[in-house]
């Protein structure tokens, strides 16, 4: 079951001025702006819609990135001592984007050099932001890039060549998918637009993933009564123990 | 069809959570153990972050021992008096043993020593329990009187000070050995990370020498209040405590540890002591294996959601 965004209206504020014909327009809108994590979440799909006008000739690209909130990460590479494998070397990260989703209409390589695709921050590896401790860990490039393919499996960082769509005239279309494990919190989704492979223009939009219903009543009350919700669980436990007992003793007498 | 849990935050299948619970649940039903030694891994592996699979699998145990130990009070299985005096050296060594945890932590070598010790220690349990049961089978194929367990009068435990009356078992023993097995138990499952029930019913049988139709019963007991209080101190220290989570392994727990009674009921002590140590071995292989091979996955992260 993927939730399903299916809103309609929106879009596109053009105001056709073409006097300035040379300077590009781009105009992007989430469909929508929220994702509503319930029991049954399993995921969503952010879609982007859009158009770019005017301005010169050339090779017209569209990037679309969604990126999620950051959090502190580590990862580990587990280390042989004597020829038995204890302990690990880790690498921390004071910040990393917890989702990181990057749409186009071909490969990215193909649409600009890569130092160029980093400094706008359209690779993952560059997201991440090294804590001190580990600045200088001998290990840092190795398990950067295995936390950034570990995360690349797990569909939380995706790359995906074929997620923007030309539609008709101008408008375009971006589709990218959010696996179960995107956490909540506030989303930021860019537009960039290249033209002959420099940056053109860009347009920045929010989108809220956030827990409501009895996930957020479950969720707010093990964060601010934990030893309440604690108790709860050992209650939860001893009364299902009982019952499941006294069910037995009832129905399958000894 | 998938549930989303709001504290791993991420979704899995009730279905297979509630079996999970259900062949954890036999296991406690059987061996009166917690099976966190089993559930911890196993939820590891569907990607559930360590601090929440730890809760959890507390929080079943604590489920399953309880449907358990209702029966077993009702046969006049639990020596409840042992039992208390042994969860109580069991709350302390779990404190000793968290303290104990950073130190050793903060010394890489000192780790791997109680990592080498602690498959040492299981090998030799798993298969001693192995051999001895195997034995006693064959001896009462043979017909042969079955030799008792029955304390010697002369035993350390006779001659300790401050001795105790435990009038189910019809002991009258220091009640240093029980509280001392307790705490290493306890420091033990606080440095381990398991419930380390398979080690208290080999040292309740070959320790104590207490009757075996009060070593299980007696056991989950053990495991009920340990596994009370873990699941207490995961939820305030780490707020690993997922409700939706333990409501589906402790639903399937509770069943699986009913069944788990009537199948360990039909088990003679012999032949339950064989399966726990094939159990423990299967435990020592598996850390063993952990320790000399190649792993799997070299790496290890943090989960995106709160489990840092």
């Amino acid at each position: 079951m993927r939730l399903l965004v299916t809103l309609f209206g929106l879009l596109l504020i053009l105001a056709p001025q073409m006097s300035r014909a040379q300077s590009a327009q781009v105009s992007a809108a989430l469909i929508d702006d929220a994702v509503l994590v319930t029991s049954s979440f399993t995921g969503a799909k952010v879609t982007v819609f859009g158009s770019v006008r005017g301005g010169g000739t050339g090779n017209t690209d569209i990037v679309v990135t969604v990126r999620g909130p950051d959090r502190p990460a580590w990862i580990g590479k587990r280390k042989r001592t004597a020829g038995l494998w204890i302990g690990e070397d880790r690498v921390y990260f004071a910040a990393a984007p917890t989702f990181f989703g990057v749409a186009s209409a071909r490969p990215l390589e193909q649409i600009a050099p890569k130092d160029t695709l980093s400094l706008y921050g359209l690779v993952a590896e560059g997201q991440l932001d090294i804590a001190r401790r580990s600045a200088d860990a001998p290990q840092r490039k190795e398990l950067e890039a295995a936390f950034v393919a570990q995360r690349q499996r797990d569909r939380l960082y995706v790359e995906d060549a074929g997620g923007v769509r030309l539609l008709k005239g101008d408008l375009f279309r971006a589709d990218i998918t959010m696996p179960d494990r995107t956490p909540p919190g506030l989303y930021t989704a860019k537009v960039m637009v290249f033209r002959n492979g420099r940056p053109f223009q860009s347009t920045l939009s929010t989108l809220v993933v956030s827990k409501v219903g009895a996930e957020r009543l479950i969720f707010e009350f093990a964060r601010d009564h934990a030893a309440l919700h604690g108790l709860i669980g050992v209650a939860m436990a001893l009364l299902a123990g009982l019952t499941a007992s006294s069910l037995f003793r009832r129905f399958a007498p000894a | 069809m998938q549930v989303y849990l709001p504290i791993a935050e991420m979704a899995v299948s009730p279905w297979l959570m509630a079996s999970l619970g259900l062949i954890v649940g036999c296991l406690s039903g059987i061996f009166g153990v917690g099976g966190g030694f089993l559930m911890t891994p196993l939820l590891m592996l569907i990607g559930i972050p360590a601090p929440m699979a730890v809760a959890a699998g507390a929080n079943l145990a604590a489920a399953s021992s309880m449907s358990a130990i209702l029966g077993q009070f009702e046969r006049r299985g639990v020596d409840l008096r042992m039992g208390l005096v042994i969860s109580l050296g069991g709350v302390v060594g779990v404190a000793i043993g968290s303290l104990l945890f950073g130190l050793l932590k903060s010394m890489g070598a000192a780790e791997a020593a109680v990592r080498i010790a602690y498959v040492v220690l299981l090998g030799t349990l798993g298969s001693s329990l192995v051999w001895e049961s195997l034995r006693a089978i064959a001896r009462s194929r043979r017909h042969v009187k079955p030799q008792s367990h029955a304390r010697k009068t002369q035993d350390l435990a006779h001659r300790l000070p401050w001795k105790v009356k435990f009038p189910r078992s019809r002991l009258y023993i220091s009640v240093l050995p029980p509280l001392l097995i307790g705490i290493g138990v306890g420091i033990l499952s606080a440095i381990m990370g398991v419930g380390g029930g398979f080690i208290l019913i080999p040292a309740l049988v070959y320790i104590i020498h207490m009757p075996p139709n009060l070593v299980v019963g007696t056991s989950t007991l053990q495991v009920l209040v340990t596994s009370c209080t873990t699941t207490f101190f995961q939820s305030v220290a780490n707020g690993g405590l997922d409700l939706v989570l333990s409501g589906l392994l402790i639903f399937g727990g509770v069943f699986g540890a009913q069944i788990g009674v009537m199948l360990g009921r039909k088990l003679k002590g012999e032949q339950l002591r064989a399966l726990l140590g094939c159990l423990v071995l299967i435990v020592a292989l598996r850390l063993a294996a952990d320790l000399t091979f190649i792993p799997v996955d070299l790496f290890e992260t943090s989960s995106p959601g709160g489990g840092l």
